[in-house]
């Protein structure tokens, strides 16, 4: 017995020090990395170029598209056994959730999640939220008149003149569309008013932010950073935080089981929840999951965001449902 | 025969012939077969269930009705300038005539998809230049672009130069004495029009209609921009809607669509075929040219209206691309203060996915250009001096990809590649070969028309005279007759080039990550809202082309006559 017992401990030993062998070995991670995103193009490529910096060994490769369609992708590429993707940094959480609990996610128990919310990443720590991002209002300058609520957009003045992200591809629009049904004062109505009075829902948060810009529609329904960063760029519009809050996603990072480099995908999830990932995402023009390193240039100083709260789990349950009655409502 | 080969040259014959119409078949046949397979057998098992779901479905009718009412608009339109445009082209005594050839068949050759981008630019609220003009629709005015009539409007100008271009080389076969027989006799010139150009010029003009219907029909780039802001689908882009959002799951479905489609180009086919008896009007032209009818006085305007044309069709449309390139966000007015190369910047140095493409779309543009000259030089030497109804076949299966809606091609890949391949075990699927596979099968057949008719200009003496000294074929092939027909070669490679370069339709369904092309990139660009990085990956494919193009001066005198449209 006592052998035995001997012998156990040392393989246990054995096999500890291969385990810290492998994590000593995480340091310098290298090969290729592909990453599934719904950031725009721009934050995505300065993303991957700070993380290549810190990581040079690591090649990037990296498909964006709305969250929804990402997933898409995925479920093709699950269906034919294959997933390409390594690392995921995708809107909300609830997509996460979803492929938790499909046994898709890689749990990583040593991120980095000091200082972090924990409200914002996986009790399991198979994702981790990295931003805040909230949705409001966005207006083209030139508009006549300035709404201040949500409710406000069923108002006459409004007809045929707002544009939407589409939940059916944007993960964003997604869990605005699972918190507001949620919500007394809005519920289904608000989506049913919204389409009585002729108000479009283009695809992603990038095509609303077009069609405000442009004026084609004077107002519409927009991400923060986008509409911030589009009006220091010179864009003529202005941001709305709506009176009843605003609906917010985290932008988790996960990793695929599946992942063909686990070391490079763990290091890019060190990088984003790092001090320097996270002043990356200050920088350019997204509140951070870690708030000590600072906030975005456009944040309204002293004033706190009212964030609508969003029951996750139920998300996860009714999501499906959701988009086919938002696509029956809007006829996508 | 001056002389018959000897017993190892015959096999060297036969072994080449079978050994093309292998590569033929590989490429164009087995892929289509495969897609009526899939239409009939889907999954492996007979069963109509696919077909019928599909053609029970309302959005099927709706998007076929789409797709005809935009492609019979666009060749209206199209007929109309295309005709008007060729008429005084070619009959009348216009001056600076290369210059505006040019420049009016110039779209042709630009990506469907950035032309489309340009016109939207052009319309709309921001539009810099209605601003400049004072007559930018008022806020809230969604661009009048986004609406079937847009897409008939950019369709048409698009594909006016197929028009223009059959009709040219129609009209440079008329027969001169007849026409001088008639104004000897008095006749005026609107009697010699209508009496005379008319009636001769039916089959070409019919031809070109086909023609233009079928790359209406088969058309990606446009209606996507275009149609699916405002949800109106046609069927290539309900095609690449259900493949993006269903994965290949979705794969039976859209074979079916994807033989509807078929079908629908095929009576277009028929009819061109027919009309031009094989003869091919688009590339090969007579040299005979009528002689022209004097404006006199009226000659200033007809120079004006042309050049005007030209003006508002092309040259607006890219000045509006430049200067949304130019802007740093959308809405900002360009001035002196604001202009900025920020998003030049972007593409250029910082995205790693448009470095990739620039890579992959030159390379494979190259790649497919040289493999397709490899096949199109011995091919055509077959088709030309070697007439057998084999050949015949042949020659009607290698058009086949060509002619038909890329989305057909796109599909029919992916059904043969899915799985891996057989006996070697690799999958083609979710790699860059697969695209390339496509671009040379449906590429091929725009390859081999130039070499076809630089064969036809030859004297085969030459040829025979090698044979008479016991040149083996092969021999003869890279001795004596490919350095005749390069010239020819290369313009069709570079026709291959500029097709493949700018390609959009087949790269959208098939493209993966790190396989992307151009126009994949500037597809994802526009859809995710980055319009000015769109913008500036537009202008800077743009000014490939049109560097090309020009380059092609340099290959003056030593083409033959009207392989390259832009030449004249």
């Amino acid at each position: 017995m006592k052998t035995i017992a001997r012998r156990a401990a040392l393989v246990a030993f054995a096999f500890a020090a291969a385990l810290a062998a492998g994590v000593a070995g995480a340091a310098a991670p290298k090969g290729k990395l592909t990453l599934y995103t719904s950031q725009p193009e721009h934050d995505a490529s300065m993303t991957i170029a700070a993380f290549r910096k810190a990581y040079p060994d690591v090649e990037v490769e990296f498909f964006r598209s709305g969250t929804t369609e990402v997933m898409g992708k995925l479920a093709a590429e699950f269906a034919a056994g294959a997933p390409k993707a390594d690392v995921l940094l995708l809107a909300d959480a609830a997509t996460m959730e979803t492929l938790k609990k499909d046994g898709r996610l890689l749990a990583y128990p040593g991120a980095n999640v000091t200082g972090i919310d924990a409200g914002t990443y996986d009790a399991g720590h198979t994702y981790f939220g990295s931003k805040l991002v909230t949705t409001g209002i966005v207006v083209n300058t030139a508009a006549k008149s300035r709404p201040t609520s949500w409710a406000d957009l069923d108002k006459a003045e409004y007809k045929g003149q707002i544009a939407m992200p589409s939940p059916l591809y944007s993960g964003a629009a997604a869990i605005m569309l699972g918190t507001m049904t949620e919500r007394h004062d809005l519920g289904w109505p608000f989506f049913e008013k919204l389409k009585a009075n002729n108000a479009v829902a283009v695809r992603g948060n990038g095509a609303v932010l077009t069609t405000v810009a442009s004026g084609e529609k004077p107002y519409g329904i927009l991400v923060d950073f986008m509409a911030f960063n589009a009006k220091a760029k010179g864009s003529p519009v202005d941001f709305i935080f709506p009176k009843e809050g605003n609906p917010a996603v985290t932008e988790p990072v996960a990793i695929l089981k599946t992942t063909q480099n686990p070391d490079a995908a763990r290091a890019f999830v060190d990088f984003i929840l790092s001090d320097d990932g996270q002043k990356l995402a200050a920088s350019m023009g997204y509140i951070p999951a870690r708030q000590s390193v600072g906030m975005p240039s456009w944040y309204p100083a002293g004033v706190k965001i009212h964030v609508m709260p969003s029951n996750i789990p139920k998300i996860v349950e009714t999501n499906t449902g959701n988009l086919k009655r938002f696509s029956e409502i809007f006829g996508k | 025969m001056a002389n018959a080969p000897g017993v190892r040259g015959r096999f060297e014959d036969y072994a080449l012939l079978w050994l093309l119409t292998a590569v033929i078949a590989v490429l164009s046949a087995v892929p289509l077969a495969r897609l009526v397979l899939e239409a009939v057998r889907p999954g492996g098992v007979f069963s109509l269930d696919a077909i019928r779901r599909v053609l029970e479905s309302a959005t099927t009718w709706s998007a076929t009705g789409h797709s005809l009412v935009v492609a019979v608009g666009g060749t209206l339109l199209a007929v109309t300038i295309g005709g008007l445009v060729a008429l005084a082209v070619t009959l009348t005594d216009i001056r600076a005539r290369n210059a505006f050839v040019f420049v009016f068949v110039m779209p042709l050759l630009l990506a469907p998809q950035v032309v489309a981008l340009a016109w939207i630019q052009m319309f709309g609220p921001s539009s810099a230049l209605l601003k400049m003009l004072g007559i930018a629709p008022p806020l809230g005015t969604p661009n009048p672009l986004y609406s079937p009539g847009g897409i008939v409007l950019v369709l048409g100008v698009q594909y006016s130069p197929l028009v223009f271009l059959t009709l040219r080389a129609g009209l440079r076969a008329l027969p001169q004495e007849l026409i001088e027989a008639a104004l000897a006799g008095g006749a005026r010139p609107r009697t010699v029009v209508r009496s005379i150009v008319v009636p001769l010029m039916t089959p070409p003009l019919l031809a070109g209609v086909a023609l233009c219907f079928v790359s209406c029909l088969g058309n990606f780039g446009i209606p996507a921009l275009l149609g699916i802001p405002g949800n109106y689908l046609v069927l290539p882009t309900l095609i690449y809607q259900r493949l993006a959002g269903l994965g290949p799951d979705a794969l039976s479905q859209v074979a079916v669509l994807s033989v509807l489609i078929g079908l629908i180009a095929m009576v277009g086919i028929v009819v061109q075929d027919a009309m031009l008896a094989r003869r091919d009007f688009r590339t090969t032209t007579a040299a005979v040219e009528a002689r022209a009818f004097e404006l006199k006085r009226w000659r200033p305007f007809v120079e004006g209206a042309l050049w005007t044309l030209s003006f508002l069709t092309l040259m607006l449309p890219l000045v509006a691309l430049v200067t949304m390139s130019l802007v740093p966000a959308l809405g900002v007015p360009l001035t002196a203060k604001t202009a900025t190369l920020d998003s030049y910047r972007f593409v250029l140095f910082m995205h790693a996915a448009s470095h990739r493409a620039f890579v992959n779309s030159f390379s494979m543009a190259a790649v497919a250009a040289v493999m397709i000259v490899v096949i199109a030089v011995p091919l055509a030497y077959f088709l030309v001096w070697r007439r057998s109804r084999l050949l015949h076949a042949v020659s009607l299966v290698t058009e086949a990809p060509y002619a038909l809606p890329g989305v057909v091609v796109g599909i029919a890949a992916i059904l043969l590649f899915l799985k891996p391949l057989p006996i070697v075990g690799i999958t083609l699927y979710n790699t860059i070969w697969i695209i390339l596979f496509c671009y040379v099968a449906r590429f091929l057949a725009l390859g081999l028309r130039p070499v076809v008719s630089g064969y036809h200009q030859l004297d085969r003496t030459l040829e025979e005279a090698a044979q008479i000294a016991g040149a083996r074929l092969f021999r003869r092939l890279a001795t004596v007759i490919l350095p005749l027909v390069a010239p020819a070669a290369a313009a069709g490679a570079l026709l291959i080039f500029l097709t493949a370069f700018n390609e959009l339709t087949v790269s959208a369904l098939l493209w993966s990550t790190g396989a992307e092309t151009l126009g994949v990139v500037f597809f994802s660009f526009q859809q995710g809202g980055d319009t000015n990085y769109a913008s500036a990956l537009g202008v800077l494919t743009i000014c490939v082309s049109v560097l090309l193009m020009l380059s092609t001066i340099l290959l003056v005198g030593r083409l033959p006559r009207g392989v390259l449209p832009w030449r004249d």
